[in-house]
């Protein structure tokens, strides 16, 4: 730092700092929502869970479908629809409660509780109407249980976010996981 | 073949069971052949290939069976293995196909398994080769209230002798509603656990305040749920029932208090007494008064892997299992209905369910020690509540004095032993249907 400061006095006559390059709108929400979910995930792998809710609207839907083996021509069924079994179709309550149940100190799934890594990227952001916005990411959860268990998780979250008293929420979460029989003796680690 | 070693592993005296019929391979590889190759196995659901040639890919066992229903409506179960070299000739999990080509050589198979055309069969096979012979390998399939079982055994009984008087309790759910049910799912994991683990739990009720106080401790505040302690445990009115190989739990009180089903809370219940009294008349003259007022299934297994249900253990070597869980709605349910039950199933059964991921762990602890070289020689013991069941005046099945009780545990080891130690199916005992099935209700529904 110092040395920089000591090369601009010897320079008086340098060129006028050149204008920050514009940032479209668009890139601007990147930005801005790019730190959303870096946060999301050191709340996770932190298990600060009762913040991880707040990021949460109160009407939203926490939603895994399952995912079939189709043949290609017939991709949109490769999904299950809503109304019929997903793996996971929570509302917000629901989701309280799965917290809630880590703290009775009795939810033997997590208690120990497993040792997670939510790697998040790719995110692509799409202005959607009434202000809020569809955000993609992709990720890898690396989780590893009591001794030798371990499990790499690895899919996409497609999410719609509202602004709520200026700070985003999550809306609608759909979790696509990049399996057909899941590999995992158990699902107890949210994404 | 294993067809002289006897499997001895439960004293019946004292509930001891030898636990290295959790991991041990050859004990495996003979219940693959004399359960899995013999007994009816559950297999789908007649809702999940409603259609003409729609079909429902599923597993006898470890193998693979493309459950189709011809052009004329007939249900198949077909060993999906190419009968030239076992390619398989189907790898979608459901569809709709009145044909199936196998990718390796093109033969290609009708829904109802016949070999329908094969590439070169006169410039290669010079007219020879015997096709009708060479249809896809089809096991027996029967339904019993829409639920689909398949056997290898040609020489075995009728579904209906097979399911006996277990029928009358697995009516108060599966034979419920003139519509019948409809079946969604299935959701498939692995569990590392031995099959018979799982199965044996189905009717440990003695588990749930210890396993499971997390969740329902949060849905009783949450949702409102009924309080679950041992002492409500032990002095519930439930029962315990074996009967003709499949264990039954039950609910005995005649206070028409809708079932129990995950899910449901304070705010909703209205709707579900609602609707069990607007069904009632209709239930009444299916099941008869006292099964439509008094009795209510509870956990329970179809041997040798039904689960809970339309739910599925299917072996994937002794230390593995994979599950498969349906969820089964009364078809002319109200929607609301069907929709507190499809979101309380997935929130508490299923991979991510908050019940069960709790149990996973302790099925894999008690896998992994009956392959421990010191743990294996000491046996479990599954001794509560001998002496205290048999037959009951007006219940089916030897009946437990309590609910909490290892009395059917102890019945599934050593239906589990009449299996291992048959020679065909003519050693296998079956009682004799001795029920009373008042009402209209029948096995097709």
């Amino acid at each position: 730092m110092k040395k920089k400061r000591a090369r601009a006095r010897t320079r008086p006559a340098a060129r006028p700092a050149a204008r920050p390059p514009a940032i479209s709108p668009a890139q601007a929400l990147w930005l801005e929502l790019m730190p959303f979910y870096i946060r999301e995930a050191w709340l996770l792998d932190d298990r600060r869970l009762s913040e991880w809710l707040d990021l949460f609207t109160d009407d939203v839907l926490y939603f895994m479908p399952r995912r079939k083996n189709v043949p290609r021509r017939e991709a949109h069924r490769e999904l299950t629809p809503l109304g019929d079994l997903a793996i996971l179709e929570e509302d917000k309550r629901y989701l309280e409660m799965r917290v809630a149940r880590l703290d009775t100190g009795m939810a033997w799934a997590e208690d120990p509780p497993s040792r997670t890594r939510h790697l998040v990227g790719n995110l692509e952001v799409t202005p959607l109407a009434r202000g809020e916005v569809q955000a993609r990411t992709a990720f890898l959860v690396y989780r590893s249980h009591l001794e030798t268990d371990h499990q790499i998780l690895s899919g996409c979250r497609d999410d719609v976010l509202r602004k709520v008293q200026g700070a985003w929420k999550i809306a609608r979460r759909t979790i696509v996981l990049d399996a057909n029989v899941l590999l995992d003796k158990n699902l107890s680690v949210f994404l | 073949m294993g067809a002289t070693r006897k499997h001895v592993v439960i004293d019946p005296a004292t509930g001891k069971i030898d636990r290295r019929i959790f991991s041990d391979q050859a004990v495996y590889d003979d219940e693959m052949e004399r359960i899995f190759g013999r007994a009816w196995l559950m297999i789908g659901h007649e809702s999940l290939l409603p259609a003409p040639d729609d079909y429902f890919h599923t597993y006898m066992g470890e193998d693979p069976i493309i459950l189709t229903r011809d052009g004329g409506g007939r249900l198949h179960a077909l060993l999906n293995m190419c009968r030239h070299r076992g390619n398989r000739v189907v790898r979608c999990d459901d569809g709709n196909a009145n044909r199936f080509m196998c990718t390796y050589h093109g033969w290609t198979y009708r829904n109802d398994g016949a070999l329908d055309h094969v590439p070169g069969k006169s410039e290669a096979y010079y007219d020879a080769l015997d096709r009708a012979s060479l249809g896809l390998v089809e096991a027996r399939v029967e339904t019993y209230a829409g639920i689909v079982f398949a056997t290898w055994a040609k020489d075995g009984p009728s579904l209906e002798a097979y399911l006996g008087d277990a029928r009358w309790y697995l009516d108060t759910v599966f034979n419920r509603r003139d519509g019948g049910m409809q079946a969604l799912g299935p959701m498939k994991w692995l569990e590392p656990a031995n099959w018979k683990v799982m199965v044996d739990n189905c009717s440990d009720n003695y588990h749930v305040p210890t396993t499971h106080l997390s969740s329902a401790r949060v849905q009783s505040k949450y949702l409102g749920r009924p309080r679950l302690s041992h002492k409500d445990q032990f002095e519930s009115p439930n029962r315990h029932a074996f009967v003709n190989g499949h264990s039954i739990t039950f609910r005995d009180a005649d206070d028409n208090v809708p079932r129990y089903v995950h899910g449901v809370s304070s705010e909703t219940f209205q709707l579900f007494q609602d609707y069990h009294d607007a069904t009632m008349p209709e239930v009444e003259r299916r099941l008869g008064t006292l099964r439509a007022r008094r009795v209510q299934l509870g956990n329970h297994s179809i041997f040798p892997n039904g689960i809970l249900g339309l739910r599925l253990a299917l072996p994937r070597g002794p230390r593995q299992t994979e599950f498969w869980h349906f969820v089964l709605v009364d078809r002319e349910a109200p929607e609301a209905i069907k929709h507190i039950i499809r979101v309380g199933s997935q929130a508490n059964n299923g991979a991510a369910g908050m019940f069960e991921q709790d149990d996973v762990d302790n099925w894999r602890q008690v896998t992994a020690a009956s392959a421990s070289r010191h743990g294996r020689r000491y046996p479990q013991d599954l001794s509560m509540g001998l002496g205290h069941a048999g037959p009951h005046p007006e219940y089916p099945g030897l009946v437990s004095e309590r609910y909490i009780s290892e009395n059917n545990q102890r019945l599934f080891y050593q239906r589990w032993e009449e299996f291992m130690n048959a020679e065909s199916w003519a050693d296998i005992p079956l009682d004799p249907i001795k029920a009373r099935f008042d009402g209209t209700a029948t096995m097709r529904g």
